[in-house]
């Protein structure tokens, strides 16, 4: 009889010691990935909303026949009032452009707000904008347009 | 029965290591999930897309515009085939490292567009000297952009300008002849912004006239916008009015009416 007793109650551990060892398991499955998963990186949000912003901005100038007008007649300071009235005023811009080779157009500077932020910020947003030629003329130019926010 | 119970007791330890490798294998799939969505620039892209989009419907305008300066009717030259494949090779300059594939076909045969039935030849076409006009551009294109695994992204970039002489009439009162016309785009939208300087040419009986005013205005005759071209001095009956009008985008049209007496 206590045989039979000391038999069950063993049992009884191994039944607690296989729960603890299954516990365990699961435990160690989920410590395994919490440590070993690295965040993933994504881009900032914001320098995403700049290019939305810059994108925009330029398709509506050209939507309204603006920007190669202003780009093949040399209207530098057009194109800079244009995108100064279309972006929001805390957003600053520094706009270059090249021809389909990437050799840069000579033109005057075009850019509004501290251009330190340039450099400071985390989220500086560039867009790549091209513009196939003028009226009758196929000669086209990129226009890349930097955001950043002050 | 020993050897049952024993089993039993095993298997809560299979279970979770079972359970252990599902929790492990889910979140590896679950996370490459997620990281492939968060990698990706989708900004970049879409705007590369809409960009490249754009730029070939201003470029189809500017060789419609090319087309309809120069050229006769009957043979035209074969141009946008050669600018569409320059193009394919600038755009993948523009963006290098992306990928960019942009292929193309042009329209070919009769189709009908805007309300009308137009022949094109080599992704052109073009009927002028008649009452209702047109010049007109069509070509289906098929961007991918390798990098990003898109593939088969179709769109069809059209140009078109229509203009019909809704009437010519001649007052012989005011020794003047009254053209009245209406300007059409793609879209079909009115043309509503053409300045006196985009009537190029304006002829009566063959004979280009200078003397002519230009009013545009809602008419309820004709039941929409219309342009007016007053051509003055005219003391006679014309045998035929004729008016090139270009629009802002460069884009000509020829048109042409006989006038009746008022």
């Amino acid at each position: 009889m206590r045989k039979v007793k000391s038999k069950k109650s063993l049992k009884g551990q191994m039944r607690v010691i296989e729960a603890i060892m299954a516990s365990l398991i699961v435990i160690a499955a989920v410590v395994f990935l919490y440590v070993f998963a690295a965040a993933p990186s994504s881009p900032p949000q914001e320098a995403s909303e700049l290019e939305k912003i810059g994108h925009n901005v330029l398709h509506d100038i050209d939507e309204q026949r603006l920007l190669a007008r202003y780009i093949y007649n040399a209207e530098w300071t057009n194109l800079t009032a244009a995108l100064l009235v279309s972006v929001p005023t805390n957003v600053y811009f520094n706009v270059s452009i090249y021809d389909i080779n990437g050799r840069p157009i000579s033109h005057p500077l075009m850019q509004y707000g501290n251009q330190q932020f340039f450099t400071t910020s985390k989220a500086t947003a560039s867009v790549s904008y091209i513009v196939p030629g003028y009226l009758l003329s196929y000669n086209p130019r990129i226009l890349v347009l930097q955001l950043v926010r002050g | 029965m020993r050897l049952v119970r024993e089993r039993r007791g095993q298997f809560i330890v299979i279970a979770a290591l079972l359970i252990s490798i599902m929790i492990v294998s889910v979140s590896t799939v679950i996370y490459g999930t997620v990281t492939y969505f968060k990698y990706e620039r989708w900004e970049e892209y879409l705007t590369i897309v809409d960009s490249v989009r754009t730029a070939t419907n201003n470029l189809l305008q500017i060789r419609l515009a090319n087309y309809s300066q120069i050229g006769s009717p009957p043979n035209p030259p074969p141009t946008l085939r050669d600018n569409l494949n320059q193009w394919i090779g600038d755009v993948r300059k523009a963006y290098p490292g992306f990928g960019v594939d942009l292929s193309y076909s042009l329209a070919s045969g009769v189709k009908s567009a805007f309300g009308m039935t137009l022949n094109y030849n080599l992704g052109l076409a073009r009927r002028w000297y008649q009452s209702t006009s047109f010049s007109a551009a069509n070509a289906t294109f098929n961007l991918n952009i390798a990098s990003v695994g898109l593939t088969g992204y179709n769109f069809t970039a059209d140009s078109f300008l229509k203009v019909t002489i809704r009437d010519a009439v001649w007052y012989g009162g005011s020794n003047s002849v009254s053209i009245y016309l209406t300007v059409d785009r793609e879209g079909p939208e009115p043309v509503l912004s053409l300045l006196k300087s985009n009537f190029v040419v304006v002829k009566a009986s063959n004979v280009t006239q200078s003397n002519f005013t230009l009013r545009r205005y809602y008419s309820s005759t004709f039941n929409s916008f219309i342009y007016e071209v007053q051509i003055n001095s005219i003391s006679a009956l014309p045998s035929s009015v004729e008016l090139t009008i270009h629009d802002g985008r460069g884009m000509r049209v020829i048109s042409a009416s006989i006038p009746r007496s008022s």
